[in-house]
């Protein structure tokens, strides 16, 4: 009897060490700034030269756009930054930018991800938490 | 001389066009592939996507073909497809099912049964990827026996028959494992025996019967998925019981151009013959 109540109270108390860890965030697990960096980096060349939507961008400056990108993929990943610029309705207004824009920018940013050796579940990790995004950006 | 310029410009023509055809702008896989009917689905089951990768300003089309040999029996589908602005699809398949085995028993040999379908779809609301409801359609499926001789001699009342199905279909970014999985509910009713390919409405007095399909599995990556299907069958002809139908596939996506499904089918017992299991290999073509 007092071994199982001994074995109780370990379990109990292991259980209290695996909940205070955090899991690792997907900042983290993408390997943190310099993977952001060279994600966005990646992402940029790609559709500021997609004719399908680099018109989207003209009126933009390639290191602002950079800066916003880093900061908000490295925010929303759960890395130690906070994005300051527009929200994305504010940031897309007016430019009435189509589903299948959409998709095409996805689509580079998926190749971005894999120029950055970026693994295939990573990368979905990182678009589940992007696609919400789709209604905000789009016909604004 | 004249002729040979003619082609040259037709081939030019046709080369240019090729080149700059591009499928719709939706990612890799959301078409789905085409199921037995017609409609963009898996294998058996109808799902709520509309055909080909179009977005809300593009339109696609698709060419499919279908072979599902059990030995005793070979079903062949020929269909194309239009998906219109992610929207509404329209498809027509010609479906052929040879009766190896039991033609020359019933003194008929090279006896085929044979249906058109014609089928429409339309989206509802949601989306596969990036609403957090799944996306829903509404389809429905007519479909007439080009001969009617063996369906009307085995009980079917009718030559022609429609099923209406509702779809629910969902892709889950990243789950499980960070893998993508995804998952399709179909409600259909229907009057139709084994699909409709043995006719409409049976003699022993049963109506519709509504019947739940299923279809689910992951992405293994890009191109690559693995999944199976689940088909509910429940008409009863006096002379011979339906079995739920079950495959199990795997699909290669290369690009939006060209699909590739194989899958091991059972569908239990047909028309009197038991456990009939076979492969079933299924190409689309679109653009």
């Amino acid at each position: 009897m007092k071994k199982i109540s001994m074995l109780l109270i370990a379990l109990f108390l292991l259980n209290a060490c695996v909940k205070q860890t955090k899991p690792e965030s997907l900042y983290d697990q993408l390997g943190g700034a310099p993977t952001i960096d060279l994600i966005t980096k990646n992402l940029l060349d790609r559709i500021l030269n997609n004719e399908k939507i680099a018109f989207l961008f003209k009126e933009t400056v390639r290191e602002d756009l950079h800066e916003k990108i880093v900061s908000q993929l490295c925010q929303e990943t759960g890395g130690p930054c906070v994005y300051e610029g527009l929200d994305m309705v504010e940031a897309h207004s007016g430019q009435e930018i189509k589903y299948s824009e959409f998709d095409v920018f996805v689509e580079d940013l998926i190749l971005a991800m894999e120029d950055a050796n970026v693994p295939f579940t990573l990368q979905n990790k990182f678009l589940a938490i992007f696609a919400p995004m789709r209604e905000d950006v789009t016909y604004q | 001389m004249k002729k040979l310029k003619l082609c040259s410009v037709l081939s030019c023509l046709f080369l240019t066009t090729v080149h700059d055809v591009h499928a719709g702008s939706r990612q890799l896989g959301t078409g789905a592939v085409t199921q037995i009917e017609g409609a963009s689905g898996s294998g058996l089951v109808p799902w709520a996507t509309i055909a080909g990768y179009g977005e809300s300003d593009e339109t696609d089309f698709l060419a499919s073909l279908t072979r599902v040999d059990t030995g005793d029996y070979r079903f062949d589908m020929q269909g194309i497809s239009v998906g219109w602005r992610n929207r509404v699809e329209v498809s027509f398949a010609k479906q052929e099912l040879d009766l190896i085995t039991l033609g020359p028993a019933i003194g008929l040999p090279g006896a085929t049964l044979n249906q058109d379908v014609i089928g429409a779809k339309v989206r509802l609301g949601g989306n596969l990827v990036y609403s957090k409801m799944p996306q829903i359609a509404f389809g429905i499926q007519y479909k007439k026996n080009t001969d009617f001789l063996i369906p009307s001699v085995v009980g079917a009342k009718d030559d022609k028959g429609i099923d209406y199905y509702l779809s629910a279909s969902k892709l889950f970014l990243g789950k499980p494992g960070g893998l993508n999985g995804f998952a399709t509910m179909t409600l259909r009713s229907t009057e139709a025996i084994e699909t409709g390919l043995l006719g409409f409405g049976g003699d022993n007095g049963s109506g519709r019967d509504v019947n739940v399909e299923a279809s689910f599995g992951v992405f293994f990556n890009k191109s690559v998925a693995l999944g199976v299907d689940f088909r509910q069958k429940q008409r009863q002809l006096n002379f011979a019981k339906e079995s739920h139908w079950k495959d199990v596939f795997i699909a290669w996506v290369p690009n939006r151009h060209v699909s590739l499904v194989l899958a091991y089918a059972d569908l239990g017992n047909v028309a009197t013959l038991e456990n009939q299991k076979g492969w079933y290999v299924s190409v689309n073509g679109g653009f």
